[in-house]
């Protein structure tokens, strides 16, 4: 066993995490979806590091990805509510805006 | 000898104190109070006409030196261009003060500057005065520009300057959409001159290298536009000098409103009245003579040129008299009396006798002038506004005195009588025709003296008629408009204008009885000075413009004299009985109706012009545009604009708001991102550097190349990062041999593969078939074991068994415009390999330049050159 | 072994997918949750097959501690209406996106699957909490300044955001 396999499970969960973002209306859920992209990222760093051990580089950016993926989930929440107060759903469909 | 004093830079002066005051008043006219506006505007031409005056002064010091003492400033080269000879003209922003344009700088800024002063109480109300003060001084430096500019160029800048500020100034009131119409026409009509300018100065500079006019006429006097012009004209070969002169004639007529150029000026009354004094009697329209008298050493050489010039002006002198007799309109009178005296100048022209032609223009200047003047003066004086007319006014002189007074004068002067300044300069225009009636062995000229002199004298006395036609009307008798009845009264009680235009009148009056006297010898015959060489005019003149010819015998003088007092007394005295202290136009009750109507209508050229050449224009325009609506604008806005529309209405329909299409579009295009790298691309691009041949395909990112060159299946290099590889090719990598056709001019190549069969060659699609002559039409081409083998392929040459040329591999040749190079064609593979572990491989065919040392055969050593035909 | 626990790497990975599965099908907000917390936890334990020894204690604090917590507290406050009704509609660009992402999934594992490098004893301290707090407060020191004062932002952003503004 390599780290092959390793970036193999990064990967699909990486598209797990994709397929749900793009897949999924809750916006709530989207929010989870790009957690558990952020975490295949991680998953792959730390493989990578694991690789050439003389330096922690890897690691050091897998704490900076928890780090933002923190600050993500607090703004992203914080977004939700307020989104849910103006259109009192969490559906993103209703999220058409932008069209204007 | 040319005595140039150093670099005078007042000359440049001159010009920029206007041209400065046109742009102050421009700008920041009409935020600045109206006093300073008046102080710029005529303060710039007062010192304007300070430093003429200076320059001039020295210019006189100078000529006791030197007759063609000149005074020169030199500002800059503007640009040169080159000739197909090779000859480097360079155009230089050059300006000269010779005795010629001296005088014309002290007309048009002495005259000039009353005109601005008597602007003040004249245009002072108006709200465009800024503006209007602004154009004066844009014409004057303009005008300045054309008068002092050494060369064709530069005075040509100021000729179209001139020609802007007359079309600015006529459609001063452009509300009025007849004045702005006028101001229109006066464009476009000078367009066809300034035409005539541009073609002229280009056979000039064409034939003496040189736009500027000393040169042009150094040339001219040396008979190097002796020569036949080139073209053909009408089946008879004119020499060059006439075609030129014919040319720049043309603008002429347009700028100095000659026939048939001269309906312009009539309707360019539209403007101000100071405009029509200063633009359109005094200085603009003189222009054209003023060029002919600058060029006079060329006009001369050419007598068809100057006989057409001399039939031209009079016919003009004649017509546009004819027309003034019968006008209502002071301005109209005026301005046909304009064109008129213009007929008068180029007939001079037209006879030799250019000192006497611009000896009119100086004396017109002055009594035209104050005419314009005095018109606007009682215009103001009645509140007439743009028309006055003259059935409509009577018995000003009692309310007018100074304008009365000057205006008798300047009526005086026009109509030429005894020492008033018109009469010394008509004398002299009547004694050049005179002259050419006794050259001898001349029948061209003899005949063209005839005609002129007796039109001349026809005109004259036309002239002294409508003159005082026009004088008896406006100031004798009753005031018609007092018992305010009729149509359209005039003010009921008229006053004498304010002093600022009655000052200008005096001083203009003044001179318009007193400047004849610098011609003033030769009209006493009787002491035997008798000729223009003795006369102060005629001796200043003499530096800069040809010479007059001079008629030996006494009694011509004495006819020329006579003439003209004769017509003077005629003309003035059928006025007197018809028009004095009289209100009706006896004239009309005399004339048969019909005739009367139709020169009140101006004989109709208006009207034939109109039925001749605008509105067959404007037909064709109206068919244009309307094919221009349907076609051009259906296609340039109707089809983009309804692409744009239909495009956006599909992508409208994608831009929905919906946050997952938009990611699942840019899913899409991460797929398509990373399709492109899942695969490696290549390119190859070969370079040659003697027989080497250079490989290399463009880097990619974690590529790996390795090479199979001759692309026989063994790969010559391993694995490598490096893109790049070189190769000699050998003869066993060939793969055949191309013809390449390449135009050498237009650089479209043509490639075609030759098979060992006898095939045409599509030479048509590189060389025109008017570059072949007949007999190379049609080659064939074939490889013959290394080199091609051509021949031509029609059945003649075919049956005569015509020389077969060769040409050797990697060889070239010329065949008419084209060059033709034969190239083996060798092939190359590249295999690229990337990250993914995915590989990719290309292949190139390759036509190398050179040949190849191969196992020689005697037909390759035959020297490429042989090819060529 | 000079490679990590095969049986724990098995293990995490099992209950990692599981994990993802739950969250991105699971048709409650707070099933879906638990499966994050699943993912996460399964991956914290594979961190240690890594020798990431620091990181998986973080993982489990920050992202199971904190984020998922801050999951379940906000599905608390929405009570029912964190629920969204089944999709209906936009099945194209749904499936299009799904086929899309699997494919680039697909590609990526195929060319990586095989990508071997032999495995590297591992230093002493490596991963250990002196280890990386020695790599972060030493060579990563402005990064990790920064980082703070991200969060801080993203707080105060956060507050902003989330604010009523019916006050």
């Amino acid at each position: 066993m390599g780290i092959g396999t390793y970036l193999v499970l990064a990967s699909v969960l990486f598209g797990f995490g994709a397929a749900g973002f793009l897949a999924r209306r809750n916006m709530l859920i989207q929010l989870m979806s790009i957690e558990l992209m952020l975490n295949s990222v991680n998953v792959l760093l730390l493989a990578f590091n694991r690789v050439n051990p003389s330096n922690h580089d890897g690691q050091v950016f897998a704490f900076f990805v928890i780090a933002v993926a923190a600050a993500e989930a607090a703004l992203g929440l914080a977004i939700l509510i307020a989104y849910y107060r103006i259109k009192k759903t969490l559906d993103t469909d209703d999220a058409t805006l932008l069209k204007y | 000898m040319h005595v140039e004093a150093p670099q005078q830079i007042l000359l440049l002066l001159i010009i920029l104190f206007p041209l400065g005051g046109a742009i102050i008043n421009g700008l920041l006219g009409r935020y600045m109070a109206k006093g300073l506006v008046t102080l710029v505007g005529v303060g710039s031409v007062a010192v304007s006409f300070a430093l003429a005056v200076v320059s001039f002064v020295e210019l006189y010091g100078l000529r006791h030196e030197s007759e063609t003492a000149t005074l020169v400033y030199h500002f800059y080269e503007w640009f040169s261009l080159k000739l197909p000879s090779g000859h480097v003209v360079a155009v230089n922003v050059r300006f000269v003060m010779d005795s010629l344009s001296g005088v014309m700088t002290l007309v048009v800024t002495g005259v000039g500057g009353l005109i601005h002063l008597y602007s003040i109480g004249y245009m002072g109300d108006d709200e465009g005065y800024p503006r209007f003060m602004s154009f004066l001084n844009l014409f004057m430096a303009s005008m300045l520009i054309l008068v002092l500019g050494s060369s064709m160029p530069v005075m040509f800048v100021g000729w179209e300057g001139v020609g802007l500020c007359s079309y600015l100034l006529i459609g001063f009131w452009f509300e009025n959409r007849d004045y702005a119409a006028a101001g229109r026409k006066a464009f476009v009509v000078n367009r066809i001159g300034d035409f005539g300018v541009l073609i002229g100065m280009f056979i000039l500079v064409a034939v003496a290298g040189s736009f500027e006019f000393a040169d042009i006429n150094s040339a001219a006097m040396a008979g190097e536009f002796r020569p036949d012009f080139p073209v053909w004209l009408l089946g008879v070969a004119p020499s060059l000098a006439t075609v030129a002169c014919v040319f720049l004639f043309l603008g002429c007529t347009g700028k100095s409103a000659q026939i048939p150029l001269y309906i312009w000026l009539p309707d360019a009354m539209a403007g101000p009245t100071p405009v029509s004094a200063l633009i359109h009697a005094a200085t603009m329209v003189t222009a054209g003579v003023y060029l002919c008298c600058r060029l006079s050493p060329l006009f001369i050489t050419s007598d068809v040129a100057m006989s057409i010039i001399a039939v031209t002006g009079t016919l003009t002198a004649l017509l546009a008299a004819s027309i003034a007799v019968v006008q209502r309109d002071m301005k109209k009178i005026l301005a046909y009396s304009t064109v008129s005296q213009l007929g008068f100048m180029f007939a001079a022209v037209g006879v030799g006798a250019f000192a006497a032609g611009f000896f009119h223009v100086f004396t017109h200047a002055f009594f035209k002038a104050c005419l314009f003047l005095g018109a606007g003066s009682v215009m103001h004086a009645v509140h007439a506004h743009g028309d006055a007319d003259i059935f409509k006014l009577g018995g000003l002189k009692k309310a007018l005195p100074i304008t009365r007074l000057t205006f008798l004068a300047s009526c005086l002067a026009i109509a030429g009588f005894p020492l008033t300044s018109g009469f010394f300069s008509k004398d002299e225009i009547l004694l050049g025709a005179a002259a050419q009636i006794f050259r001898p062995d001349d029948m061209l000229m003899t005949s063209v003296g005839w005609f002129t002199l007796i039109g001349l004298t026809l005109a004259a006395v036309m002239t002294a008629f409508y003159m005082f036609r026009l004088y008896f009307l406006t100031f004798t008798g009753e005031y018609r408009s007092a018992d305010q009845s009729g149509d359209h009264p005039y003010d009921a009680h008229p006053h004498e204008s304010p002093p600022a235009m009655t000052i200008p009148l005096v001083v203009l009056g003044v001179g318009a009885l007193t400047v004849g006297f610098l011609g003033l010898p030769h009209v006493v015959p009787i002491i035997g000075t008798h000729l223009s060489d003795y006369s102060w005019w005629g001796h200043w003149m003499a530096g800069s413009v040809a010479g007059q010819p001079v008629p030996e015998e006494m009694y011509i003088v004495n006819l020329a004299s006579g003439l003209a007092f004769g017509a003077m007394a005629i003309g003035i005295s059928a006025a007197w009985v018809l028009y004095r202290n009289k209100g009706t136009d006896a004239l009309a009750e005399k004339m048969p109706a019909r005739l009367y109507q139709i020169a009140f209508d101006k004989w109709r050229v208006d009207e034939l012009y109109a039925a001749t050449i605008v509105n067959p224009i404007k037909n064709v325009a109206t068919v244009a545009g309307r094919a221009d609506m349907t076609f051009v604008d259906a296609i340039m806005t109707k089809l983009p604009s309804f692409n744009v529309r239909e495009a956006g209405r599909i992508l409208a329909r994608l831009q929905n708001g919906v946050v997952h299409v938009y990611g699942a579009v840019m899913v899409v295009g991460v797929v398509a991102v990373l399709a492109w790298f899942w695969t490696p691309h290549s390119r190859i691009e070969a370079a040659f550097e003697g027989t080497q041949v250079e490989l290399t395909t463009p880097q990619g990112l974690g590529y790996e190349y390795r090479w199979d060159a001759n692309s026989d299946g063994e790969f010559e290099t391993q694995w490598k990062r490096a893109p790049g590889t070189t190769f000699q090719y050998g003869h066993d990598d060939m793969r055949g041999i191309a013809v390449f056709l390449k135009n050498v001019h237009t650089g479209i190549e043509h490639r075609i593969d030759v098979t060992e069969e006898w095939m045409p060659l599509p030479i048509e699609s590189v060389v025109p078939a008017e570059f072949l002559s007949p007999r190379d039409t049609g080659f064939e081409v074939r490889i013959d074991g290394e080199s091609l083998l051509f021949r031509k392929a029609h059945a003649k040459t075919k049956l005569s068994g015509m020389k077969e040329i060769r040409l050797p591999m990697g060889k070239s040749g010329r065949l008419g415009p084209a060059r033709v190079s034969s190239r083996p064609l060798v092939e190359a593979t590249l295999e690229v390999r990337n990250a993914f572990g995915n590989t990719h491989s290309a292949t190139k065919e390759i036509a190398l330049p050179f040949g190849f040392e191969a196992p020689t055969h005697a037909s390759l050593t035959r020297p490429a050159h042989e090819v060529v035909r | 072994m000079t490679g990590p626990g095969i049986t724990l790497f098995v293990v995490t990975a099992t209950f990692a997918i599981i994990g993802a599965l739950i969250t991105i099908s699971a048709r409650r907000p707070l099933r879906a949750a638990m499966g994050l917390l699943v993912n996460i936890v399964s991956l914290a334990g594979m961190f240690l097959t890594l020798n990431a020894h620091l990181l998986a204690a973080l993982q489990i604090l920050v992202y199971a501690g904190a984020i998922v917590v801050l999951f379940v507290f906000v599905i608390m406050l929405l009570g029912p209406s964190a629920e969204v009704a089944p999709a209906e509609g936009r099945l194209a660009s749904r499936t299009l996106s799904i086929a899309s992402t699997i494919i680039v999934v697909l590609a990526v594992s195929s060319s990586v699957a095989y990508f071997n490098p032999p495995w590297e004893a591992v230093p002493d301290g490596f991963g250990t909490v002196e280890g990386l707090g020695m790599a972060i407060y030493r060579q990563a020191l402005v990064p990790f300044e920064v980082i703070s004062i991200t969060l801080l932002i993203a707080i105060i952003g956060a507050i902003a955001v989330a604010r009523s503004r019916t006050e």
